[in-house]
């Protein structure tokens, strides 16, 4: 994880709890988890000015080099080899997603009442047309409180 | 509907589901293909998954830059700008107020809880996103077997995505999917 290796290793920014401590916030915050730990980063040494100009490298650069590309390859989007070749890096990509989501989830594969709201939440977004904020606030509250339930038994 | 209401009500949709995309980003593609392409027929779903390949081949911000392009197709590069704004502006501001009153309660129990419950949930939206992003292209068996290969290999060696990807991209071009 390059992240880690500049901000701790070689420039020294945070400290390793620091920088632990970071992710574990950025993983359970919405948005691009990379982005926050960038934000954060920013926040912890120069308050928020930092996290702007964090967020501007971070942001801006790539992304007008990554829109200037997109746009040029876009043009030629309808060509049936760029179409091929595009249609074999999507299959590929959504393998690799599928199979993020499913590393992650090794931890809590002996939970049951993780696996049944990581299933119920995959059966809902994959198979329904449900908008995602009813996904979300319809299970992440009942698996929070079947999750306190849980620990509660466990102990 | 005009380039510019077309405009304001992806960009709202992006902010919207941007701050509850708890997990990272690619929790939302399903809800936002289901927006751009079954509601709003603003783009195919041929172009929605071009972006999601695009995406993977270029540097930068991938999921940022994939919004983007879908406000580029509906409202040109005023449509780029402003869908990546509503992509990371809602959570980047959360992160910061959060970052600000983390200190208080990260040694609370309720937080162990919260994560215990919540992050099960964002895997189940992960996978579903990858299974609607292998669906939504809509090809033949092939690249079903192809995305089932990668997740397999993903899980069982090291070799890195960037070779899966490009393996990909030559079966692709080479018409095999």
């Amino acid at each position: 994880m390059w992240a880690r290796r500049i901000t701790v290793d070689q420039r020294r920014w945070l400290s390793e709890p620091d920088f632990a401590d970071i992710v574990g916030l950025c993983q359970f915050m919405p948005g691009p988890n990379v982005v926050g730990i960038a934000v954060c980063t920013g926040a912890k040494l120069r308050g928020g000015i930092g996290a702007i100009a964090a967020l501007c490298g971070f942001i801006v650069i790539p992304w007008s080099v990554g829109l200037a590309l997109g746009a040029i390859l876009l043009e030629y989007g309808q060509l049936p080899i760029v179409r091929n070749i595009l249609g074999g890096v999507s299959a590929v990509a959504a393998g690799l997603l599928i199979a993020a989501g499913l590393r992650l989830f090794v931890p809590h594969r002996r939970r049951p009442v993780a696996v049944v709201f990581g299933s119920l939440a995959f059966i809902l977004m994959a198979f329904t047309k449900l908008p995602l904020l009813a996904v979300l606030f319809g299970l992440v509250p009942l698996s929070i409180a079947a999750s306190g339930i849980e620990k509660a038994r466990v102990g | 509907m005009s380039d510019h209401s077309a405009l304001v009500a992806l960009s709202a949709h992006l902010a919207l589901v941007s701050s509850i995309s708890f997990g990272g980003f690619p929790t939302v593609l399903p809800d936002v293909r289901n927006f751009v392409v079954v509601i709003h027929g603003w783009a195919t779903d041929q172009e929605f998954t071009n972006f999601f390949a695009m995406v993977q081949t270029i540097p930068g911000p991938s999921m940022i830059l994939m919004m983007s392009f879908v406000g580029l197709k509906v409202a040109g590069f005023p449509g780029a700008v402003a869908s990546a704004f509503a992509t990371f502006g809602p959570p980047c501001s959360i992160y910061f107020a959060a970052y600000r009153v983390w200190d208080r309660f990260r040694h609370a129990p309720w937080q162990e809880i919260v994560r215990r419950g919540l992050v099960p949930v964002t895997l189940g939206l992960v996978v579903a996103s990858g299974t609607v992003m292998a669906r939504a292209a809509d090809a033949g068996w092939q690249a079903g077997a192809i995305t089932v290969i990668a997740a397999v290999l993903a899980l069982r060696t090291r070799m890195s995505p960037l070779w899966m990807l490009l393996a990909g991209g030559v079966l692709g071009g080479l018409g095999l999917l």
